[in-house]
């Protein structure tokens, strides 16, 4: 009975899962972000190179790699244009994306349907931070693709200074994992503001703004495994935790 | 078994009571006309019903389990304020996404049944948001007849619909509770309408459950009345007040409750001079029942 149970349940949750990545690559928002993910890296490299030329050093990129991070060495990283106009963007981009995918559920009447028929809410709030994770991993290998056709295209060196190959594809999956921390931020403010998108906005920035300095230092271009697995620790924990939260909030306040 | 056996059930939103001690049985099988003014606490005791909404207190079964128990949420088809659709998608695409959530192996088939049911199968491919207002009311409606559920829990669902949705409707409704036993919670201002197909009723008002009966009751407790016309309405008026109970002035004519017979009447006003153009017995439907109740509760 209770092994049926349990196979009745995870059954039930992949369906929530599949239903939800339908609707998440099915929703142009996705593409219009992943287009913006592109392009992005592709013009401020671009843009950036040809107007300073070089000239100042804090307002114009110098290596390829400075787009994806930065250092840990490097003291000046949290200030210059360099470190602020670079992969890390995308944490905030995410949020939009979030909280347009968690409040269309609610403004459309969708949850209300859900739960209706399923009344087990923290399906809903895991399955919605696994897909929205899984899209902004997508979008991080998007941007550090436009980032290497627009460094290309810009004509910036690709030399690695103070770091090899192996830190950098660990920067890039700690940058990818961190994003879990940052989606289980976006979903419970989703969540908490259900069918108000701009409120959910309002709070997801906000969220996003304080902790958008802790990015450079848990994600640097010579992160090591250590970085990769404080990441992961991170985004387990604040996965766990704020669905568990999520599931709270959608068990005591009304869904319509 | 009963359906739906609601007891005690209170919700307040701050300050504000909107259900207060409210007890409901649905029997199984069911058309349960859910009656009430606007804001008297209908479509909060449905969205407690359905899990979309947390109460205060009181305890809620459907067949005899708890609201919330997951096979029970499987067997409930819903229709609250809107259809719950998603403005981009095709009316097939919502479906699937529906059908996905419920479980149902065979969804292509499933859909095909149910939007053939209420008519709608030549809309599949439609945006939802191209639809008309009662062409989603009617999508709302195959929606939560998706899975085939023991339980349908519909709010103002024919508002919008035309005399052809109307009807369809109606025989929807009916041939789901008389063929295949399902039973139906259906809230609705159109009285006229509910009162062609709901086999029991509940009357609510302030948050409280102020009448349950089944069909059967109401006719028996719907008064029968005379209405007549004459040329001098005031002064017939006063006279039959005289001599009857209840005697009221409605829709241009004179209502007298509880006559005995209409001769005696007519030979009351012929005698003082005052003659009966029009005279019919007739017996008060649903909404003058229901206006009778208001009317009787008000201040209580």
């Amino acid at each position: 009975m209770a092994v049926q149970k349990a196979s009745r349940n995870r059954h039930r949750f992949r369906t929530m899962l599949s239903v939800d990545l339908r609707r998440m690559f099915t929703m142009p928002m996705f593409y219009i972000m992943a287009g913006i993910a592109l392009a992005v890296p592709i013009l401020i490299l671009v843009m950036t190179t040809g107007v300073s030329g070089g000239e100042d050093a804090s307002m114009s990129f110098t290596s390829a790699w400075q787009i994806i991070g930065s250092l840990s060495t490097d003291s000046s990283a949290m200030m210059d244009m360099t470190s602020m106009c670079n992969i890390n963007l995308l944490y905030f981009m995410v949020a939009v994306l979030v909280c347009c995918f968690v409040a269309g559920d609610f403004q459309s009447g969708y949850a209300k349907n859900l739960f209706t028929v399923r009344s087990k809410r923290s399906e809903y709030a895991i399955s919605k931070v696994v897909v929205c994770f899984i899209a902004s991993a997508l979008f991080v290998m998007v941007f550090f693709a436009g980032a290497m056709l627009g460094a290309a295209i810009a004509g910036l060196p690709f030399t690695m200074v103070g770091f090899n190959p192996a830190n950098l594809v660990m920067c890039v999956l700690a940058k990818i994992l961190l994003m879990g921390v940052f989606v289980s931020i976006y979903v419970i403010a989703s969540v908490a503001a259900r069918h108000r998108l701009w409120l959910s906005i309002m709070i997801s920035l906000m969220a996003g703004m304080l902790m958008f300095m802790m990015i450079p230092m848990m994600t640097p271009l010579d992160a090591t495994v250590l970085h990769g697995i404080l990441c992961l620790a991170g985004s387990v924990l604040f996965s766990i935790g704020l669905s568990c939260a999520s599931t709270m909030i959608l068990r005591k306040a009304s869904v319509v | 078994m009963n359906a739906i056996e609601i007891r005690n059930l209170s919700k307040t939103f701050g300050s504000k009571q909107a259900v207060s001690g409210l007890n409901m049985t649905v029997p199984s099988g069911a058309i349960y006309g859910f009656i009430g003014e606007n804001g008297s606490g209908k479509s909060t005791t449905e969205k407690a019903l359905c899990g979309l909404l947390p109460f205060n207190s009181g305890s809620i079964k459907i067949y005899g389990k708890d609201y919330l128990d997951e096979d029970v949420r499987s067997s409930v088809g819903v229709l609250i304020e809107s259809p719950g659709c998603f403005q981009n998608y095709s009316v097939w695409n919502n479906m699937k996404l529906q059908a996905a959530n419920l479980g149902i192996a065979n969804a292509d088939a499933e859909i095909r049944k149910v939007l053939k049911l209420v008519r709608m199968e030549g809309a599949a491919s439609n945006k939802f948001k191209n639809c008309s207002l009662g062409m989603k009311q009617r999508i709302g409606i195959a929606m939560a007849l998706l899975g085939s559920p023991k339980l349908l829990v519909l709010d103002e669902p024919i508002n919008g619909l035309d005399a052809d949705g109307m009807r369809i409707m109606r025989e929807v409704l009916t041939n789901l509770a008389e063929n295949h036993g399902v039973t139906v919670l259906i809230s609705s201002h159109i009285l006229g309408e509910l009162g062609k197909i709901a086999t029991h009723y509940g009357i609510i008002r302030r948050g409280r459950m102020i009448k349950e009966m089944t069909a059967a009751e109401l006719e028996d407790s719907c008064r029968t009345y005379v209405g007549l016309k004459t040329r001098e309405m005031e002064r017939a008026k006063a006279l039959l007040a005289c001599k009857y109970t209840r005697v009221e002035e409605e829709n241009d004519e004179i209502r007298v409750y509880d006559a005995a017979n209409p001769e005696e009447i007519v030979c009351c006003l012929y005698e003082n001079g005052i003659l009966v153009r029009e005279i019919q017995t007739r017996k008060i439907g649903l909404e003058e029942y229901y206006m009778d109740l208001m009317k009787e509760t008000e201040g209580k």
